[in-house]
């Protein structure tokens, strides 16, 4: 009797069976597969989770008030680019360089939300033709080669190690704090879900609609911005594509962390094993020595499996 | 109104005129734009010209209808650009084999309403949202794209595409025909369905409309179109490319957006959306000759999806006030 209402209670919390998946999956692959369950892997697993990870706090947040950030991968390009470009000489630390590039990564998630207040764009479009935009305003600034970067503060963000644990990991950490607490724990929290379940109902019970939508998409820039900053400094070079591969994924990260795609419901909390999850999987793919096709196949097919586990939506 | 005249004729004209509203700034932007080309490039008149216009934006038409055609009734798709991708493979090792171009077409035709309906089965059966099931659709069919052609490579007869992408506007022929028996599809009861859907679903589904059945043939019907675009463009560069539609997941969002197509679904004509294919096309090929960096398009593009959207908007609260 106990177990069932605990069972039920674990499939009602898509969180959980997004982490119990993970456990699962780590489990089986750590005793099947040698080097799995090696340290430095499952470290290499995280901090490349880390990146996915922050993308998708920017991408929760703007999912839960019912919208999709499609321009994530085109910010994640532009601070990749654009930080060795301004980053001043005269700045050894290159801390100044970090603090532009990521103030020009929420203007920009400031400029989408701008669309969507005062133009009246839905979320979709603004944001798809700002990562249209941007893309092409980029090669037009940058010319289409890589550059690479000598900014001391992102070149330590992507390699130390303080107490062997890799810097991108414990900035995953702080954003991880800070969005659940401000998800479950401010009033910010519950304007953000409000808003996403009902719009219409969360304006006349006193959310300030606008005000709410600016700090939720100025954070989703400024996240996809520090990320960047961590795929540059893993990398060591920035070129125009290198954030492509982030926006499907964020959007998947979430969704099989059980947040709604049509917002109002769900938590940073399943993101956090979604995303892990999501690379995990990519690394045993790779670890199978399929061909690109079947890759992709089981990725497309793990994202559909999960999504008929845990993601569906209410009945009409 | 007399009540001899013919009934159903005015209500045909005044559902006609009732789609045209709202979309005469768009004719007027892409006849500008149209006049704009001509005078750019005076060979758009002779037939050579007309014709490579016109295969130019067929594939973005056909993608653009796909699109618009999901959209009308509330979906959205994501795996447009690999279905192109997948047609124009499938074209590319199958015309050249023992099947010849007719097994080839069929193959794609099936591959195209295959795919198309599965996922509308999915989405419609499991109430799984559109844009994921087509997010993880777009990985499943690139995949199948890339093992059944690693590399670029197969071909296409080369009387097919000449007869597809040469000196005559065949490009144009082939839309009108799509273009008629869409007005053949919604002609009947599951065409109209299209439209009732997007527009009110528990409405629609109360006056009798078989809801899911109409969104399964809507994913049919537009991995249908997409897939033979993908034969087109297969015939265009004469060989199969696994990863060449990419590109066309995005255009065909924009042309949708452009003419007008809502995402919420029942907002927006087809016909719009083919007006905004064409804007979107000519807007490309006008840019090209002013000698704009080929990026120079995306950003004009970004501008002017946001203004198509926004400027009705505007002009509605101007009225209003």
């Amino acid at each position: 009797m106990k177990a069932a209402s605990i069972s039920r209670g674990l499939l009602r919390n898509p969180p959980l069976i997004t982490l119990a998946l993970v456990a699962l999956v780590w489990i089986v692959a750590g005793l099947s597969l040698r080097g799995f369950a090696a340290v430095g892997h499952l470290r290499y697993i995280l901090e490349l989770s880390a990146i996915i990870g922050i993308v998708a706090a920017g991408q929760t947040l703007v999912i839960l008030v019912g919208g999709i950030d499609l321009s994530v991968g085109a910010v994640i390009t532009v601070t990749a680019i654009l930080l060795p470009l301004i980053s001043p000489d005269w700045d050894p630390t290159g801390l100044l360089g970090v603090v532009l590039t990521l103030a020009i990564a929420a203007v920009i998630g400031l400029a989408n939300a701008m669309g969507q207040v005062f133009l009246k764009v839905p979320a979709i479009i603004m944001t798809l033709a700002m990562a249209t935009f941007l893309q092409g305003l980029l090669v037009l600034i940058a010319g289409g080669s890589a550059v690479s970067v000598t900014n001391e503060a992102v070149i330590w963000l992507g390699s130390a190690r303080p107490f062997g644990v890799p810097a991108g990991i414990i900035v995953w950490i702080a954003v991880a704090a800070a969005v659940l607490t401000a998800i479950h724990r401010r009033p910010f929290g519950a304007r953000l879900l409000a808003l996403g379940a009902n719009p219409l109902a969360a304006r006349l019970s006193g959310v300030d609609v606008s005000r709410t939508t600016f700090a939720v998409y100025a954070l989703a820039g400024l996240f996809s911005g520090l990320a960047g900053l961590l795929v540059l400094g893993m990398n060591r070079q920035g070129y125009v594509g290198i954030g492509d591969p982030y926006l499907m994924t964020s959007i998947a990260a979430v969704v099989l962390g059980g947040t709604s795609i049509l917002g109002g419901r769900g938590s940073y909390a399943g993101t956090i094993p979604g995303a892990i999850l999501l690379v995990t999987t990519t690394a045993l793919i790779t670890v199978v020595n399929a061909s690109p096709g079947w890759r992709s196949i089981m990725f497309g097919s793990l994202i559909l499996a999960l999504l008929l586990i845990s993601g569906r939506e209410a009945q009409r | 109104m007399t009540p001899s005249a013919s009934p159903s004729g005015s209500l045909y004209f005044a559902i006609q005129r009732r789609r045209n509203r709202g979309l005469g700034g768009l004719y007027l932007v892409v006849a500008a734009f149209l006049v704009v080309y001509g005078v750019l490039f005076p060979g758009l008149l002779s037939v050579g010209g007309f014709s490579k216009f016109s295969q130019n934006w067929f594939p973005l038409a056909l993608v653009t209808m796909a699109q618009a055609l999901l959209m009308l009734n509330g979906g959205i798709s994501l795996a447009i650009g690999p279905l192109v991708s997948l047609g124009g493979v499938v074209a590319a090792i199958t015309m050249g084999g023992p099947a010849g171009a007719f097994g080839g077409l069929l193959a794609v035709v099936v591959a195209g309403l295959v795919i198309g309906a599965l996922t509308g089965l999915i989405v419609a059966y499991m109430r799984l949202p559109a844009i994921i099931v087509t997010l993880a659709g777009s990985f499943i069919i690139t995949g199948v794209a890339l093992l059944l052609l690693p590399r670029p490579g197969g071909s296409i007869p080369d009387w097919l595409s000449q007869a597809l992408a040469g000196q005559q506007p065949t490009a144009f022929a082939l839309l009108v025909l799509v273009l008629c028996a869409w007005k053949l599809f919604l002609a009947t009861p599951l065409g109209i369905g299209v439209y009732a859907v997007g527009d009110n679903p528990v409405g629609a589904f109360r006056s009798g409309v078989p809801v899911e059945r109409v969104r399964v043939v809507s994913f049919a019907v537009s991995g249908l179109l997409a897939a033979l675009a993908g034969l087109f463009v297969a015939a265009q560069t004469g060989s199969g490319d696994p990863v060449i539609g990419t590109s066309f997941t995005l255009n065909s969002i924009a042309g949708a957006v452009l003419g007008g197509v809502g995402f919420l679904g029942g907002k927006g004509t087809m016909r719009g959306a083919i007006a905004g294919s064409l804007l979107l096309s000519v807007m490309i090929n006008v840019m090209f000759f002013l000698g704009f960096p080929p990026v120079a398009q995306y950003v004009a593009q970004g501008v002017i999806i946001v203004g198509a959207v926004a400027i009705p908007e505007f002009a509605g609260r101007w009225r209003k006030a």
